[in-house]
């Protein structure tokens, strides 16, 4: 293991690399998940039959097989595009952090879409009966009532997702990202020691994904805090 | 720019060659997955404190860490020892078919083991409590009681996990196997086409998650057919 001392400072950055993906991502994962839900909550027949297409879509195909369509077909649709202008051009592709960002956001938005509509009709109606009947403002029974409750029962599911997320940065450096995996590889043509490599990436994941398990254990006591039991 | 609906179709049978592969993968570590699972939630209940200890650091080190960086310390790691290297196991842990088996095994094995703890301990108590005062010995009681009513707790999970496996074995193609996505990034890498060929892929994979959601639905309801 002594081989490690040298490369910390390179662990430590490619750490920061796969925290600011998963930051962007898990932003990008809600948006999409909260219009899915909406949509398919509020929205008309054809716009509720589309993001039925995106749900079984997303979560039917291996993750890294929509990297691979967002990368490679992001790459030649500007190449195709960029060509319009400059016949010169030989290639052009969007930064493996965006491509990457946006596919593993897609794939968990998919599941979150299911999370929060679920979250939504799993509100008591009784207490949205009786906000309505106090003459509570629709936006007020929203924000007062549903969003509290909603609250508790989504956590589960995307904390899940959120840790699902943390896992997926790993396959970003199939197309090239510059995070822990690619520090192992380069550590590893230097000190030819692959096990010992590899073990500090899944120890570096596994202390990214204890560390949002804490803190949506605290996030979920917290949602719960005013419930009796059972 | 319109996608190029005669390379879709050339693609096709090519891209079914790899199937075979992702099949075999997945199919191997589903059983590799059930047989690790069982030993591993029967030693998170085994009385004692070592080996509960040691399953539950089993499970949250598979269940914390990428799939793909597990398959990268089982086929790029474990060749740094010399033992490993001239062991008799050598002739599969150099094979990288044998490495995504028994990476996505004992992947799966860690999420099984949840998923039975989660069943067991789902199941009433009042039955078995109905039985053992009935003079049931152990055994009997488990086999005819609390297992057919696990059984119909843990399948709906269980559909998921193996759904996800499936999208698991896609990693095979970062270790050079030819698998559905493998072939895939080879013929992207000649056509220079990645919506069609990619796309095609995708619903292939639909297809088969599709099946084995049928396929589990079926179970459930045949062993739910008693439920009220």
């Amino acid at each position: 293991m002594g081989a490690l001392s040298g490369w910390i400072d390179d662990f430590l950055a490619g750490t920061l690399v796969i925290v600011a993906v998963f930051a962007v991502a898990l932003v990008m994962s809600v948006v999409w998940g909260l219009a899915g839900a909406a949509g398919k909550l509020f929205g008309p027949r054809w716009l509720k039959a589309v993001i039925r297409v995106y749900v079984t879509v997303f979560r039917g195909t291996p993750e890294l097989l929509v990297l691979l369509i967002f990368y490679f077909g992001a790459a030649v649709t500007l190449t195709g595009i960029a060509k319009i202008f400059d016949p010169d051009v030989k290639f052009v592709d969007i930064p493996p952090f965006w491509a990457g960002a946006l596919a593993i956001s897609m794939v968990a938005g998919a599941y979150l879409t299911e999370i929060f509509r679920g979250a939504f009709l799993g509100a008591d109606p009784g207490t949205i009966d009786s906000a309505k009947a106090l003459g509570l403002k629709p936006l007020q029974v929203f924000f007062l009532v549903r969003f509290p409750q909603m609250w508790r029962i989504a956590l589960p599911g995307f904390g899940n997702q959120a840790i699902s997320l943390i896992k997926d940065t790993a396959l970003i450096s199939v197309v090239g990202l510059e995070e822990v995996m690619f520090t192992a590889d380069m550590a590893i043509s230097v000190t030819q020691e692959p096990f010992t490599m590899y073990i500090a990436v899944a120890f570096i994941y596994l202390a990214l994904t204890s560390l949002v398990s804490f803190a949506l254990r605290r996030a979920e006591a917290r949602a719960n805090r005013y419930r009796t039991a059972g | 720019m319109g996608l190029d609906l005669g390379l879709i179709l050339d693609s096709l049978p090519r891209l079914l060659d790899g199937i075979g592969i992702t099949l075999a993968i997945l199919f191997a570590s589903l059983a590799g997955g059930l047989a690790i699972g069982t030993l591993v939630c029967a030693a998170l209940h085994a009385k004692g404190l070592v080996l509960p200890r040691l399953a539950r650091a089993y499970v949250t080190f598979f269940r914390g860490t990428p799939a793909l960086v597990q398959l990268f310390v089982v086929y790029y790691g474990l060749a740094q020892f010399e033992f490993v290297r001239e062991s008799p196991l050598w002739i599969l842990l150099r094979d990288p078919f044998w490495c995504c088996v028994l990476t996505f095994s004992m992947n799966s094995g860690a999420y099984n083991a949840e998923i039975m703890r989660g069943a067991l301990s789902g199941v009433p108590s009042g039955p078995l409590e109905a039985a053992r005062a009935m003079g049931m010995r152990r055994w009997p009681c488990f086999r005819t009681i609390t297992l057919p009513l696990a059984l119909r707790l843990g399948l709906p999970p269980y559909g998921n996990e193996a759904v996800s496996m499936l999208k698991t074995t896609a990693l095979a193609s970062t270790v050079t196997l030819m698998d559905l996505t493998g072939v895939a990034r080879t013929l992207v890498a000649q056509t220079y086409a990645p919506y069609e060929i990619f796309i095609s892929a995708a619903i292939v994979y639909l297809a088969m998650a599709w099946v084995i959601e049928q396929g589990i639905g079926g179970l459930e309801r045949r062993v739910g057919r008693w439920a009220e």
